[in-house]
């Protein structure tokens, strides 16, 4: 048995990263499952994230780039963006922070699947930021066999800029017995 | 290699390469880096199991293909200024511990007219694995001053 969630914790150095649950099971059976979910409606999200330049180094090392416009706050001073700026992709740290609670919960299923994002960006996130998302379920589907459901997220900082628009598609277990099945280690989907 | 300007991209260019190999630490530090924890990245006893793709095996985050495609654009185009606007990402096959990926993309549209920085090209991008099979493709709108 590999011991993952201590296997986890060796890669945690941020306060953020320290201070959020990484086991998903614990509360899947609160997440909202795909047939319970209304399209076009809009969620408050209460939780911030407030930005730190060890949340940017951190998120670009995680995913392989050693830009130093992303990793190096001496070097990207001499950029063209006179300061470290965030990986386009940390929307998906953001995105994680702000889901720990309410509808936007179910990007944490067990038994999601991923099948691609589009992703639109105004300006870049910098050290200093606090950002709030509204979140709006934008559209469900059937497609060969698989649920798909897609939420609308847009990050805005404290003086009210939008940053970045992001489409969050999963493919998702149908019903919250489906996600039950995941939760047990068995195979809750067909196809 | 010579900066790259607006006006130097030309119809066909080809981005450089991005080369990474991954494993299971991989996952582990993208998914704290990210703070995707879905088990199907970071529990390979439960993923034996529950077979979320039909195979006993943890896979890569669909995020972590993303960040690599956008990689692909941030290091040709924001040294001189530029910026991705908008990126269209498809996941084709997952990613598997041990598997080498070379990500890539090349211009195929110009957008001009719009004024410096503003202009902009499309990059079609894609992701292969070691043995030459598409992981992924993707499509960025990216502004070059």
């Amino acid at each position: 048995m590999v011991d993952w969630l201590k296997e986890l914790r060796k890669y945690m150095e941020t306060d953020k990263q320290r201070a959020m649950d990484p086991d998903f099971m614990k509360e899947a059976d609160s997440y909202t499952a795909w047939d319970e979910v209304e399209i076009g409606k809009e969620f408050p999200v209460d939780i911030t994230f407030e930005v730190k330049a060890d949340d940017l180094i951190s998120y670009a090392k995680a995913a392989l780039d050693d830009n130093p416009i992303f990793t190096d706050e001496e070097a990207a001073q001499k950029s063209p963006f006179g300061g470290l700026i965030a990986h386009p992709c940390f929307v998906v740290p953001i995105s994680f922070w702000c889901a720990q609670s309410g509808h936007g919960t179910w990007v944490r299923t067990p038994g999601a699947r991923n099948p691609g994002q589009r992703l639109e960006w105004y300006e870049p996130f910098r050290p200093g930021d606090i950002i709030s998302i509204k979140r709006k379920s934008h559209d469900k589907y059937i497609k060969r066999g698989k649920y798909y459901l897609s939420d609308q997220i847009d990050f805005i900082d404290q003086h009210g800029t939008l940053k970045a628009r992001r489409w969050v598609t999963l493919i998702l277990p149908k019903t919250r017995e489906d996600i039950r099945k995941f939760m047990k280690g068995e195979r809750g989907v067909e196809v | 290699m010579a900066e790259v300007t607006f006006e130097s991209v030309k119809l066909g260019d080809t981005l450089p390469p991005v080369q990474r190999k991954v494993d299971q630490e991989t996952f582990w530090r993208f998914a704290v880096g990210s703070l995707d924890y879905n088990p199907v990245h970071s529990n390979p006893d439960w993923v034996k199991e529950a077979k979320v793709f039909g195979i006993p095996s943890t896979v890569g985050h669909g995020a972590m293909t993303m960040s690599l495609l956008t990689t692909v654009v941030s290091n040709w185009a924001f040294p001189v200024g530029g910026w991705i606007k908008s990126l269209d990402s498809k996941f084709v096959q997952p990613v598997l511990p041990g598997d080498t990926l070379t990500f890539g993309g090349t211009v195929t549209e110009i957008h001009p007219g719009r004024g410096k920085n503003k202009n902009y090209v499309v990059v079609e991008l894609y992701g292969d694995n070691q043995k030459g099979e598409k992981i992924a493709v993707g499509r960025a709108e990216v502004t070059i001053p």
